[in-house]
């Protein structure tokens, strides 16, 4: 299209430019309409130079109109362009968001993404990086880059490792988006289909992501109860009334909080194999010994071995989010509650039988002595046997070779 | 060498074979299964469970062959039974028999011979159950009484704690596995030993599995024996010249260098491992 015909374009949409002019209230006396815009941007081969490289400077009106920004104009967004030449001043500053976006805009402002662009980070992502430029759609549609199937691809351009940005940046967390993949958020979106899953803007927030280092995160640990809570509704009252409720438990050890137990991008469902077999370990960062003492009975060791996702976890005699100690009423290891909780897996159990030590080590003298004489009375028995028979069997070594050389020598 | 042919006796019957047999294959089930509990945490153990297909696979072989334990149990019984009722002898003279499997004083005397023997003194006149031997078949009844007992109280904890207290299944577990690391220990190094590795007999002695062994090596092995069957005239009466057939002797190698080298690999495993428990302060 020559510029010519863009003029005659031009003077054929004055009703337009009233239009946009009313509709935007971009105040300029004068504005050029989508049309005029198109006389030029409507070629397929309009091309700039920067950096070396070629950049189409071409605009496809037809997706355009399907775009949540249809009804704008060009120059609503691009408004150095609505000039009364023939010619906008190039290069144009980019495209700000915030003259309509305003509280979004100032969000971002405080988000790390923002902080970083201020400081000039050239990772830093602007609206267009998740957003596109021309082609933004509602969340809503399939084929919108904040669309949840989508939106995992979005994030991990940058989030993700041999991304360029890591070329500069060090990851806080890896493999995230393979952990998510694999994560039942991750697996209830792409296997099962269900966009009303945990996606990264879920939690993270979509404009206010921050670091979860800084206390306002969505994802800090204060304030990840309440995020996870938005989808998990209930499970924090009952959280509230456990033992590892701020609420509940007065003390200056660290409480905690939906991650600790659950991880937080590879989060497997509670009953999956996965989770299971990693329930004494998220446990015993905090409660060592009965961790490590847990895997020293039989429950424990079995629970290594393929298969043993099936023996008992410590939720699954403790509980999880309405946890407390032995003592409460309502505790499930209460011995008004025990023989209900262990007869889930041992039918017929009896108040003797909830007397089996489940975290015994023969290692403590003074909590379990039975254990402790048992067991050195048994190594005894061990070093004992093996020390006379160890005897026997090396005394005899050299005998029994001039035995078999003289049986040789006679020609047996 | 000699043009006479070779002579043999029958050193074992097809029934004490076949208990035997019944040891082996449970015994060693039990060990493999067992030990891979024990030591759960380590890579060995963990390849026992994903070859064999998970801890509930593993679970319900060592029940299994617990099962067969107590089975071979009551046959060496009616075993014990039919030749004590065979011998002729009252029930005190036959567990008592000078020459009988219960450890006497010359089982004492023989033992002190054989150390002064390991450093070049005569072999000892031995006769037919050596003190190793008689070691080797005492220790399994000690070893079902404690582990057989314990074992049942671990498969059947709801029962047990009806008439024990419920923290005894704790003692019951360190007895059950520590006297069958005991067992496992002592039969894949000091029974294997004595009996297949030492150099008089490597790789392997056949005889459990064969039955027979020739007159020469009996006069040789146990010179006691050898003189009590000539001087009661039962030598030439149970000397046959038919020896193991050659299938047999095959199948018995095959079979016991499969056992022997399965028991051998556990028990450097588990030697391995308490080795590095001992240097990490377990």
């Amino acid at each position: 299209m020559s510029h010519k015909d863009a003029l005659v374009s031009r003077a054929g949409t004055s009703l337009c430019i009233l239009l946009v002019t009313l509709t935007l209230g971009v105040g300029s006396a004068f504005a050029l309409t989508d049309e005029d815009c198109l006389g030029c941007h409507g070629d397929k081969a309009m091309t700039t130079q920067k950096d070396g490289e070629t950049i189409s400077l071409y605009l496809d009106a037809d997706t355009f109109k399907q775009t949540v920004h249809a009804g704008n104009g060009c120059v609503s967004c691009h408004v150095e362009a609505d000039v009364k030449g023939d010619e906008h001043p190039f290069p144009m500053t980019p495209v700000d968001c915030t003259g309509c976006h305003e509280e979004i805009g100032k969000t971002y402002e405080k988000s790390a993404h923002g902080v970083a662009m201020a400081k000039g980070d050239k990772f830093a992502p602007k609206c267009q990086d998740c957003h596109s430029k021309h082609d933004i759609l509602k969340p809503t549609d399939p084929r919108s880059t904040t669309y949840p199937l989508t939106i995992p691809f979005t994030c991990g351009r940058c989030h993700q490792e041999g991304s360029a940005m890591t070329a500069t940046h060090e990851l806080n967390k890896h493999n995230i988006t393979q952990n998510y993949s694999m994560s039942v958020h991750g697996k209830g979106l792409f296997e099962s289909g269900l966009i009303v899953t945990a996606v990264c803007s879920s939690c993270h927030t979509a404009h206010d992501v921050q670091k979860a280092s800084v206390p306002t995160s969505s994802v800090n640990r204060d304030n990840i109860i309440h995020t996870c809570n938005q989808c998990h509704v209930g499970i924090v009252d009952k959280f509230n009334k456990s033992v590892h409720s701020p609420l509940v438990t007065k003390t200056d050890k660290k409480l905690p909080v939906c991650i600790d137990c659950h991880t937080d991008h590879s989060i497997a469902q509670v009953h999956a194999k996965d989770f299971r077999l990693i329930i004494a370990k998220q446990c015993g960062n905090c409660h060592e010994h009965y961790s490590e003492t847990y895997l020293e009975t039989y429950h424990g060791r079995a629970s290594m071995l393929k298969g043993g996702e099936r023996t008992a976890k410590c939720s699954d005699c403790h509980g999880s989010h309405d946890i407390m100690p032995a003592q409460a009423p309502t505790s499930t290891i209460n011995t008004a509650n025990i023989v209900k909780t262990c007869s889930t897996c041992h039918p017929n159990a009896n108040l003797s039988f909830t007397t089996y030590l489940t975290h015994a080590t023969h290692n403590d003298k003074d909590k379990y002595p039975y254990l402790f004489y048992t067991f050195w009375a048994m190594t005894g028995l061990l070093l004992g046997t093996f020390s006379f028979f160890g005897l026997h069997t090396i005394l005899w070594v050299p005998r029994s070779l001039i035995e078999r050389l003289k049986a040789m020598t006679r020609g047996h | 060498m000699s043009k006479t042919p070779t002579m043999y006796v029958e050193r074992f019957s097809v029934f004490q074979r076949f208990i035997h047999l019944l040891i082996i294959i449970s015994f060693l089930t039990l060990a493999v299964t067992g030990m891979a509990l024990k030591f759960a945490m380590e890579g060995w153990a963990a390849l026992i469970a994903d070859w064999s297909g998970g801890f509930a696979v593993l679970g319900a072989l060592h029940r299994f062959c617990a099962v067969i334990t107590f089975f071979y149990f009551f046959l060496t019984m009616i075993l014990l039974y039919t030749t004590w009722k065979d011998s002729g002898k009252s029930l005190f003279g036959f567990i008592f028999d000078p020459e009988g499997l219960v450890p006497n004083l010359t089982d004492l005397k023989e033992m002190i011979g054989t150390f002064k023997w390991f450093f070049g003194g005569e072999r000892p006149y031995y006769g037919r159950w050596i003190y190793w031997e008689k070691f080797d078949f005492m220790a399994v009844f000690w070893g079902i009484a404690v582990i057989g007992s314990s074992g049942l109280a671990l498969w059947f904890p709801v029962q047990f704690s009806k008439y024990f207290p419920g923290y005894w299944l704790n003692i019951a577990t360190i007895i059950h596995s520590d006297e069958a690391l005991l067992a496992a220990g002592f039969i894949f190094t000091i029974h294997f030993y004595n009996t297949h590795l030492r150099p008089e007999k490597f790789p392997l002695d056949p005889v459990i599995f064969v039955g027979s062994i020739s007159v020469a090596e009996l006069k040789h092995e146990r010179p006691r024996e050898y003189d009590q069957l000539v001087a009661s005239g039962e030598l030439e009466k149970i000397v046959t010249r038919r020896a193991p057939t050659v299938w047999l002797q095959r199948m018995a190698t095959v079979f016991g260098i499969f056992v022997v080298t399965t028991g051998s690999v556990l028990v450097v495993s588990i030697i391995i491992t308490m080795f590095r428990y001992i240097q990490g302060g377990h």
